[in-house]
């Protein structure tokens, strides 16, 4: 009993306190991971960093959790001024899949379930096999969206397109539209799902999931909103990924943290989009493999005979 | 069933550590290779570059052992495990790699690749080191905007022997600009004599909605200096913000529906109804007709 009452006050508050004296350098903590002991006016917490804490209940504030309605009205908005862009250099990846990992930690994705994956490709009989992540392309104009007969999913101004899980029913409409394969079904209950009981909803990051819902890739939404890179371009430690603001005309590298001009980077390497010719204009564009960083180590199966 | 899973554990646990223990074998006529690249100040410090960009991201900073924590673990530069190596053999896996170590035969040139194993000969304890990495002198880094002719001025003084501060005369300024996600560089100049710099700002520099840009000043690795971020200059272009999203272009939903669809759409259905109510009506008629 006392467990659960425990629990439900540090969801309940979110904790987020002033500290500055008790926790050298950094004034506040935003994350403690467990309540040890409460007395009438001073309550223990322990830090982020593994340190037992005594705070004064007085300087606890609940931390600004937007609601779900609110999450939602901002979730359709998008970050004014930006438009996301993503560079994906194929000379660089040898099939680490760190992404993939990053990606389903954080999205709760089962682990047959990807918003991004490695493909093993041979463009043609005598042509040399490569890898290539795949995540959503983020079309200018998306086929998906178009087809949603509940306006569950959508494009944001600044680029992304999204699900709203809340809304979507589950008739897949827009897995059949998509010509890049890029979403993914809730066909079994979410990965952990108990783990995320009761958390609030989160658009931008399609957390927690919904079983019997379509799920896909968000660009990591919700760490742009903190001025992070998405999880799989700073889970990749082969450099394979540029991110940025296409409206800034500059990119960052996940794994280097170098920032080049975006249309020097994708005019001097030849850059190409996947099935530009259907028109779809996509957000996400390719550095061909060539000069390759690490050979081609997979088996590919000959389809070209 | 036990001795199953140890013999299956037992085989697993050979083959892995077969895997990574074993050696990296390099041809006989590959490791007797020598440096053709001369042992000079200005080839390490090319070296360094290249490191700096190709490798110090998983072998980590030269001495600070804070390499990438992969499985088999990228050596640091000074350890003997990288020094234990001749040249040819460095130069054989620079140029091959294996496993998780990149080939950079087709990224970085022979010559390159010769200057990089300069570098890391620079580290070598039986070998006096060049003054690459001399300690780094205490420097202070001064700067403004001039908005108007769209230049950076600074200024730059450093530490000297007696502990008081002299011009720095032909150090490099990097200087760039603040982006989303990192700095993006955009030039670089030489202090002058009196340890001025000026540093004109290209035209084409995008700054955000209102021009402004926020540009970083640093002095190179050689100096110990806070970076100088000069806040929200008005120096660079307005940021352009291309509508993405056309009113009414997605028309699925009610929400986004384009208006001669709606309309056609609801004549259409009005027509069916006024159709189907004729007949009825006319039905009616022809019912009433024979009731008379």
């Amino acid at each position: 009993m006392e467990k659960k009452s425990r629990r439900s006050f540090v969801k309940a508050l979110g904790v987020s306190i002033g500290a500055a004296g008790v926790v050298g350098g950094s004034s506040i903590l935003n994350s403690c991971t467990q309540v040890a002991s409460t007395n009438s006016d001073t309550i223990t917490l322990l830090t982020s960093s593994g340190e037992l804490v005594k705070v004064d209940k007085s300087q606890l504030k609940p931390a600004d959790l937007p609601s779900l309605s609110e999450n939602q009205k901002r979730g359709r908005e998008g970050l004014p001024g930006r438009k996301f862009v993503m560079v994906i250099d194929l000379s660089k990846c040898r099939n680490a899949r760190q992404c993939m990992k990053a990606c389903q930690n954080h999205h709760q994705l089962r682990p047959e379930q990807h918003h991004i994956n490695v493909l093993q490709m041979q463009d043609a009989e005598n042509t040399a096999p490569y890898y290539m992540p795949k995540p959503c392309q983020h079309c200018d104009n998306p086929p998906c969206t178009k087809v949603c007969p509940v306006n569950a999913t959508f494009k944001r101004e600044d680029g992304i397109v999204l699900i709203d899980n809340e809304r979507c029913i589950g008739c897949r409409f827009c897995i059949a539209a998509c010509p890049y394969s890029a979403r993914v079904f809730n066909w079994f209950e979410p990965r952990d799902a108990e783990k995320y009981e009761g958390v609030t909803y989160n658009i931008e990051a399609n957390v927690p999931q919904k079983k019997g819902t379509i799920s896909k890739c968000l660009f990591s939404a919700d760490r742009l909103r903190d001025g992070k890179l998405p999880s799989c371009v700073s889970a990749c430690p082969n450099g394979v990924y540029w991110f940025g603001d296409q409206n800034e005309d500059a990119v960052t590298n996940g794994t280097t943290h170098e920032t080049t001009s975006f249309s020097k980077l994708i005019k001097d390497n030849a850059a190409y989009t996947l099935m530009e010719e259907l028109g779809t204009k996509p957000r996400v564009y390719y550095l061909p493999p060539k000069d390759r960083a690490f050979p081609f180590q997979g088996e590919i199966d000959q389809h070209h005979s | 069933m036990k001795k199953q899973i140890i013999l299956t554990l037992v085989i697993a646990l050979m083959s892995v550590s077969q895997g990574f223990a074993q050696e990296w074998l390099v041809p006989d006529d590959q490791k007797t290779l020598t440096n053709p690249s001369e042992y000079n100040l200005s080839n390490v410090k090319k070296g360094k570059d290249l490191y700096i960009k190709n490798c110090k991201s998983c072998h980590g900073d030269p001495g600070k052992h804070n390499g990438l924590p992969l499985v088999p673990a990228p050596p640091d530069v000074v350890s003997e495990k990288m020094q234990n190596n001749t040249d040819g053999e460095l130069h054989f896996k620079i140029t091959k790699g294996r496993g998780g170590m990149p080939q950079f035969e087709g990224t970085i040139s022979d010559d390159d690749r010769w200057r990089l194993i300069n570098f890391i000969r620079n580290f070598d304890p039986s070998r006096e080191q060049l003054l690459v990495d001399a300690p780094p002198k205490k420097a202070k880094l001064l700067a403004s905007v001039n908005e108007v002719e769209k230049k950076v001025e600074i200024f730059a003084e450093v530490e000297s022997a007696n502990g008081s501060f002299v011009t720095l005369t032909d150090a490099t300024v990097k200087i760039s600009a603040k982006k989303a996600f990192g700095n993006l560089p955009i030039g670089e100049v030489l202090t002058n004599a009196d340890g001025r710099a000026e540093y004109k700002i290209p035209e084409t520099l995008i700054g955000d909605e209102n021009g402004m840009v926020n540009i970083v000043v640093q002095l190179d690795e050689a100096y110990v200096t806070d970076n100088v971020v000069l806040d929200a200059a008005k120096v660079g272009q307005l940021k352009p913000q291309p509508k993405l999203i056309k009113k009414e272009i997605l028309w699925s939903t009610n929400e986004n529906i384009q208006t001669w669809l709606l309309l056609s759409y609801l004549g259409a259905v009005g027509a069916a109804w006024a159709a189907i109510a004729y007949v009825v009506f006319q039905i009616f008629k022809i019912w009433r007709l024979g009731k008379e």
